[in-house]
């Protein structure tokens, strides 16, 4: 019977083709829908959001805007519970939101080799703590620009030589591209010496992220600037507020696209039932069960649904792999990677979908009113 | 005891305000092995007995068996069993699967059946044979001219080897051409295999072949011509 579904279906190739296309570009949308949301959720939940603190200018939200002094590095690394700090001038092309941020983190290239969870796929460490301009690009950006090891990037006031690509397991560290400390503060512009945009804090295993996070804006309360510290993850979300409340709303979106496929599906396996219910009378004559003619029908709307779906996911996981897109406002980024969670979210809702959309027209099957259905001309 | 056996069927309908009775308090025996014509004028019945007998509509009253099952008594999945294992259907207007070929239509019926592929394969190609369309097995159903569209529907019928055929027909959107050469076909097969065959027709001359013709008037058998 897996031929006659097959060859139904390819028989109205048409109808087949289009109803696929939609289930694909639909799946399309909600993959990459559910990519800004795993982006989201790893950037404010996970270790790295919440064993770090952010230390930044109170009243402050766009980095340039941020002027903290470098030697509070010192206070900090005082408190108790306190493994590390490193302090971080960052440098953006765009404060707003924008699909294609530039994110410059100046740091202590010893420091960043330690604490950061990144790993050079090309070039070498030693060049990037030696060299005055060397950089390290995340792989989102080299993707995005183009970039490889040796290359020369400039971008407004700021130039500098790609000393290395890397990878992390922290997806928005992909969006970033690290300097030295010194390069960026003496950059032209930022009138920088000596000032940094905020210190980042690694806490000691034991240690408790609001009481540090507290006792560190107490201390340094009554020094030249005022700071707002929090965990790195509230911080995240914080700063990239409004585009969270967007893509709470894109959350709707990728619902409405299984919606989509949902009535898409539905109709085109309605219209083949109606269109051959002597077809069914035929062969339930002949002895078919009728939960058998209900499964040829589920089958056909599972067919189409997967086919579409997993299509669509698989095109847009490798789009989200190749492409190396971010959105990030505010000097924070959210990476849209594609993952497994999404390929078996994909497949599942594909799966899900399929059977529902079926589930009418095959009860339709089922039921035919086999000597009517005979009788029709 | 008969193969077939018909006791007190009736059948109604509702045609707007009107109630028609086309069989009423029908008795009738068929034995293994017999040719029964069913002829009668237009709208009384001789259709709505084969579809009671196929088991694909149920009787207001009364008890069909077929081979000491009584089928009037069966649920609409254990009736699908029933005829896929017992009956063979011949429409009047073919009713191939559009999709399959003649080798696929054919083959349906034996995929419901506890066979093997070897099995199968032998039913579905000594079926064909019998029909004389070994050659046409990988045509489609529209490359088919209606006489062999017709055969083919005849190889699906007696691909399972079933106890009962029945005919709804079978020559009625046929030429007299093909027409003569499916009455030769069917006769064949009822001598040859000792298919028991219950056949509707209009057509005195298609129903000579039958070794009993029935009129059907009023609800009632009339007369029975020959034997």
């Amino acid at each position: 019977m897996t031929a006659y579904v097959l060859k139904t279906l390819w028989r109205h190739r048409t109808r087949t083709l289009l109803t696929v296309t939609g289930a694909a570009v639909a799946m399309f949308v909600f993959c990459f829908v559910g990519s800004v949301q795993e982006g989201l959720d790893r950037l404010t939940t996970g270790v790295d959001a919440d064993r770090s603190l952010i230390v930044f200018q109170e009243n402050r939200f766009c980095p340039t805007t941020s002027r903290l002094p470098e030697d509070y590095a010192r206070v900090i690394e005082a408190i108790d519970g306190v493994r590390d700090v490193m302090p971080i001038q960052v440098w953006t092309n765009n404060c707003r939101a924008s699909l294609d941020i530039v994110v410059f983190n100046g740091a202590d290239p010893q420091q960043i080799q330690k604490t950061r969870p990144i790993t050079l796929t090309s070039g070498n460490w030693q060049q990037f703590a030696s060299q005055r301009d060397a950089a390290i690009v995340g792989r989102n950006v080299a993707q995005r620009r183009g970039l490889k090891k040796g290359d020369q990037f400039s971008i407004g006031e700021l130039s500098v030589n790609v000393a290395g690509i890397f990878e992390s397991t922290v997806p928005s560290e992909e969006n970033l591209i690290y300097t030295s400390l010194a390069f960026l503060q003496y950059t032209r512009g930022l009138d920088a010496v000596g000032l940094v945009t905020q210190h980042e804090v690694l806490l000691a295993e034991d240690a408790n992220p609001d009481r540090v996070a507290s006792e560190i804006d107490a201390k340094l309360r009554a020094s030249s600037v005022a700071t707002k510290t929090r965990r790195k993850g509230v911080f995240q979300a914080s700063t990239l507020s409004d585009l969270v409340d967007l893509i709470g709303f894109a959350h709707w979106l990728g619902y409405a696209c299984v919606g989509l496929v949902l009535s898409l599906v539905a109709t085109t396996t309605i219209m083949s039932v109606q269109d051959r219910l002597q077809e069914y009378a035929v062969l339930q004559t002949i002895g078919v069960r009728p939960m058998r003619a209900m499964r040829l029908v589920l089958a056909e709307s599972t067919i189409l649904c997967l086919v579409g779906g997993v299509g669509g996911t698989l095109l847009a996981l490798t789009a989200l792999g190749l492409g190396g897109f971010a959105i990030g406002a505010e000097g924070a980024t959210i990476a849209f990677r594609p993952s497994l969670g999404l390929a078996i979210a994909g497949t599942i809702v594909s799966l899900v979908v399929g059977v529902a959309a079926g589930f009418v027209p095959a009860i339709q099957a089922a039921t035919v009113p086999i000597v009517k259905a005979l009788r029709e001309p | 005891m008969a193969l077939v056996e018909l006791r007190g069927v009736s059948k109604s309908f509702r045609k707007g305000d009107e109630i028609i009775t086309p069989l009423d308090d029908v008795d009738l025996d068929i034995d293994s092995g017999e040719f029964v014509s069913l002829m009668g004028p237009s709208g009384t019945g001789k259709s709505t007995l084969l579809n009671l007998v196929s088991g694909i509509d149920r009787p207001d009253s009364g008890t069909i068996t077929v081979d000491g099952t009584e089928v009037t008594k069966l649920s609409r999945s254990k009736l699908a069993d029933w005829r896929a294992a017992n009956l063979g259907y011949i429409f009047q207007t073919h009713n191939l699967i559009p999709v399959l070929t003649a080798y696929e239509n054919v083959e349906l019926p034996t995929l419901l059946l506890k066979l093997s592929a070897i099995q199968r394969r032998q039913r579905v190609e000594l079926a064909l044979a019998a029909v004389g369309l070994n050659d046409r097995a990988n045509h489609y159903p529209r490359q088919l001219s209606g006489g062999q569209e017709q055969r083919v529907g005849i190889a699906r019928a007696i691909v399972a080897h079933p106890k009962v055929v029945v005919a709804d027909e079978p020559t009625g959107s046929l030429d007299t051409e093909t027409s003569e050469q499916v009455q030769v076909l069917l006769q064949r097969l009822n001598q040859e295999l000792n298919i028991t065959m219950l056949m509707v027709t209009h057509d005195s001359h298609v129903a000579s072949i039958a070794s009993r013709q029935l009129v059907l008037d009023r609800g009632k058998f009339l007369e029975a011509i020959g034997s």
